[in-house]
């Protein structure tokens, strides 16, 4: 006998994830690329994470072990975190004390699904969830604009390790 | 697959905020979540799956046992998968007699086609009788609804399902 069984892509997980904490937030998109040379992007975060987004000046990879990762971020306001990182192909989430973000991707066709997820760890997270959330919401569209430029500027090709 | 003492630090860590651990312990639940909600939301299923992940996530700092992770889970994603069945337009609730034996070959053909024909609360029986494998007792408890309820309906309607296959 053959259940029907749900399917729980990576984006509805990063959704579902983003619900979970307060004051996180998800953006998303549609791209006219195909899933390998959008996860190119994604996946190149020591190159790519500073070229989209705005805050951070520089990510290094510390250390790799499979889909584990630590890294070092720079940020041109003096900001300076380590990350662990779980990364594979369509699901990222990066966590440092303060930051926690993510990215998936879906296929869909020759287009790819893409989503962003953007959140922090603070003292008073509850309190002022409202307020980040609307803050995310609106430097999202930036995030998401530039990260597609990437995509379009870069050649189609394996993803990084 | 997450071993159960790592799992258990994961929804600890969890429950007091980290992300990764969450998004860990999303991973470890994802696939029994859709299982769970597949055969009781059906074409709502991937919905009902991902606001299931939510009320898990949510109420995760309220589960005092991690080793009770799965069973806590469960619950939560039947009863998410049961609102959102009910909640769709396109519900046509059907008598419980419509309940297919367990193992009956005949169901093998469609089984999306039986299950539509049940309402959401007889999927979420059948379900755990059949897939999950938990006896009456336990699967009165989950749905809140007495033992023999559970169990003389079930044999009722597999015997008139069987009956009238055959007819």
């Amino acid at each position: 006998m053959n259940w029907p069984v749900a399917e729980l892509d990576t984006i509805r997980r990063l959704r579902a994830l983003a619900a979970a904490v307060p004051g996180a937030f998800v953006a998303e998109t549609t791209l006219d690329a195909p899933f390998d040379q959008v996860w190119a992007v994604a996946a190149d975060l020591e190159h790519e994470l500073p070229a989209y987004l705005p805050d951070v000046r520089s990510f290094t990879v510390t250390r790799r072990d499979g889909e584990r990762l630590q890294a070092h971020a720079r940020g041109y306001a003096g900001l300076r975190a380590n990350f662990d990182i779980v990364l594979r192909p369509g699901w990222c989430v990066m966590r440092s004390r303060f930051l926690l973000g993510g990215l998936a991707a879906v296929p869909d066709g020759q287009r790819t699904r893409f989503a962003f997820l953007g959140g922090v760890h603070i003292p008073a997270q509850r309190a002022v969830a409202p307020a980040l959330t609307a803050f995310g919401n609106r430097a999202a569209p930036r995030v998401l604009s530039r990260f597609a430029s990437r995509v379009h500027q870069r050649p189609p090709g394996p993803a990084a390790p | 697959m997450t071993d159960p003492g790592q799992l258990a630090g994961l929804v600890r860590a969890a429950q007091r905020g980290d992300g990764l651990a969450m998004a860990e312990v999303l991973d470890a639940l994802a696939p029994a979540v859709s299982r769970w909600c597949g055969p009781i939301a059906l074409q709502d299923a991937d919905d009902a799956a991902q606001e299931a992940l939510i009320a898990i996530l949510r109420g995760l700092r309220g589960l005092r046992d991690p080793a009770a992770l799965f069973g806590w889970a469960r619950a939560i994603a039947v009863r998410e998968a049961v609102r959102a069945a009910r909640r769709a337009a396109h519900e046509h609730p059907a008598d419980l007699a419509e309940l297919p034996a367990h193992g009956d070959p005949t169901v093998a053909a469609d089984v999306r086609d039986v299950l539509a024909r049940l309402a959401p609360e007889h999927r979420a029986v059948l379900m755990l009788r059949d897939l999950e494998g938990l006896d009456e007792h336990s699967a009165a408890a989950l749905l809140n609804i007495p033992a023999g309820t559970v169990k003389s309906r079930l044999s009722r309607a597999r015997a008139r399902f069987r009956r009238e296959w055959q007819a």
